[in-house]
């Protein structure tokens, strides 16, 4: 009787979250209809940084590998957008030859730290080489003045229908649907939940017979390759790509994502990238309310500080740990119920 | 007599000037319950990583039903068949615990590299892990994380981990330490209902009564080396083991 009134709530739940899903789905479809250009800008850099954040949830958050290069992913990706469209032409045939050289240059990338987590170093060092790799990148372009226009960055035309911004909100939704799907399924997958495995206890996980380097190769691919993506996609929406971009900001920012909305969550990161943008551009606007908010910065930290000390776990792993605080209650209940029958 | 399963031939491990484990050669036989005895320090738990493949023997070999696994990974022994619990409980603590008795059954699948293809619907992989919890008594604590078991408790997960790697051979390294009173004799009965299945278990302990009775063999260590083995009884009357037991005033017989 009681498990049939549990499924029943079960079941509840799952057509309250659908539900709720389709809603948020079905906005977000007709919202560009009352958006000013500006604001659908916005809410495609959101979209685009979310999978950005996600594809770091992956190492971060549910392998529990520190990536302080990560950076080298998305700007990578944007850098062959910028780059072939500037120096060979902007056309459709570069586009597909950004998204295979950005593939190509994820895979390198994600071995060659595979490879260095592998050798045996301690965390912090492997972290510190990491940090390397994505100063090595930023180095490179900024040098490579003759291609990369340095630290001025490179400005480009993108071809049609990518120059229609309302174009370009919806392949970002689109993009944004189909990473969260597909990353979903990767993390829910018996690979997924070995990485979760490392991230707890890396030995308890190599004497159950997994090979976790392997496994840790394989989460650096699926994370290198979906922020090289989020990367061709942020060129084409931002039509400019500078160092900036391979800053170790950026990696920074992936992690603020994350863990503002809630590390090993993966949506969590959506929810992220949208509280820390719509707030960056609130204080923006307060500029011409007071000066202070010319220190938009000092807010801005205000805010990381309160949300690590009152939700470490973040937004939605707050709400998460909520709900487990309830399980446990009915659970108790449950117990009691059970005995009295007794 | 049994057949062999593991076997090893002078092995020995050295830390600076530090002689762990000293040329030990012991034989562990299939089906049988084998216990290592020592007092603290006497190299046990080392003896065991040298089994499982945590460590590399300086000198000597370990041999699986007649095959040098010497240079395997730990991983590579597991496929073999060997399982091992640690001293220290050793669990995903913020798993849940259903999840912790999944991945290890996952494993022994062979399905755990597969991508894009949900973990739940791996059917025989979540029978298993159930049937397993449930052999622990742990199946009313399925979906709390691991953190939140006492001690005994994950020291049970633990052993249903191990047991769902299917080993042939399933190498415990003090089961019941740290345990309550209460939770010891529920333990030993685990042991011995996998006993009676017919895996053959090496244990480590330092406890001479807990393991008499359940024990087919002891074997002894004292400072790294091997002292005598036999059945418990002609082993517990064995001068020379209460001389390093009593003389050695290192661990108390009846604790």
């Amino acid at each position: 009787m009681r498990i049939k009134k549990q499924t029943q709530i079960k079941k509840n739940g799952l057509i309250i979250r659908l539900a709720i899903i389709v809603i948020a789905l079905a906005a977000l479809v007709i919202l560009p209809n009352f958006l000013s250009a500006t604001r659908m800008t916005m809410i495609s850099r959101i979209m685009v940084f979310s999978v950005y954040a996600m594809a770091y949830d992956i190492l971060r958050g549910y392998t529990g590998f520190i990536h302080l290069g990560f950076a080298l992913f998305i700007g990578g990706g944007a850098y062959f957008v910028g780059i072939l469209f500037v120096r060979v032409a902007t056309s459709w045939p570069m586009l597909l030859l950004a998204i295979l050289g950005t593939v190509v240059y994820s895979i390198f990338w994600a071995l060659l730290v595979g490879k260095v987590a592998a050798s045996g170093g301690s965390v912090l060092a492997t972290a510190m080489i990491t940090m390397a790799f994505g100063e090595i990148m930023r180095n490179m372009m900024e040098r490579w003045r003759t291609v990369t226009n340095g630290a001025d960055g490179l400005n480009y035309k993108t071809p049609f229908p990518f120059s229609n911004r309302t174009f370009m909100y919806y392949l970002c939704f689109a993009f944004m649907v189909v990473m969260l799907v597909v990353l979903f399924r990767f993390i829910n997958s018996p690979t997924g939940r070995v990485l979760q495995g490392i991230r707890e206890n890396e030995q308890r996980a190599v004497f159950l017979g997994y090979n976790t380097n392997r496994a840790r190769t394989i989460a650096l691919l699926v994370a290198g390759i979906a922020a090289g993506l989020s990367g061709i996609v942020y060129g084409l929406l931002n039509r400019f790509v500078n160092t900036d971009l391979l800053n170790m900001q950026m990696t920074y920012n992936a992690m603020l994502y994350s863990l503002i909305g809630g590390t090993g969550t993966l949506y969590g990161s959506i929810v992220g990238s949208t509280v820390v943008i719509f707030f960056q551009d609130l204080l923006l606007n307060l500029r011409s309310l007071h000066p202070i908010f010319e220190r938009w910065l000092l807010f801005f930290g205000a805010l990381y500080i309160a949300v690590i000390m009152y939700m470490p776990q973040g937004i939605v792993g707050f709400y998460n740990s909520w709900k487990e605080k309830r399980m446990h209650k009915k659970m108790a209940q449950g117990a009691v119920v059970s005995q009295e029958k007794q | 007599m049994g057949e062999i399963l593991l076997r090893t031939e002078d092995i020995s491990i050295q830390f600076g000037a530090l002689k762990a484990v000293n040329k030990v050669s012991i034989s562990i036989e299939e089906n049988k319950f084998t216990t290592i005895l020592g007092p603290n320090g006497a190299g046990k738990t080392t003896f065991f990583n040298l089994l499982s493949g945590l460590y590399k023997p300086t000198e000597g070999k370990v041999f699986f039903r007649d095959k040098d696994i010497t240079g395997q990974t730990p991983q590579e022994r597991i496929k073999e068949g060997i399982g091992r619990s640690f001293q220290l409980t050793n669990v995903f603590p913020k798993l849940t615990v259903r999840e912790n008795v999944r991945l290890a059954a996952q494993s022994a699948a062979n399905v755990g590299f597969r991508l894009f293809k949900s973990y739940k619907s791996y059917a025989e992989v979540n029978a298993r892990s159930d049937e397993l919890l449930e052999q622990v008594l742990l199946h009313d604590k399925a979906p709390l994380r691991a953190s939140e078991l006492t001690h005994g408790e994950q020291r049970k997960l633990e052993l249903a981990m191990v047991l769902a790697l299917e080993p042939e051979v399933l190498l415990l390294d003090e089961p019941t330490a740290g345990m309550s009173v209460e939770e010891v004799p529920v333990m030993i009965d685990l042991l011995r209902q996998i006993k009676e299945k017919g895996t053959t278990i090496v244990l480590i302990e330092h406890k001479m009564n807990m393991v008499k009775a359940l024990s087919d063999k002891l074997i002894i260590m004292v400072n790294g080396e091997f002292l005598c083995e036999g059945d418990p009884e002609e082993v517990s009357r064995n001068p020379e083991v209460m001389e390093a037991y009593l003389g050695g005033g290192v661990v108390n017989v009846t604790a």
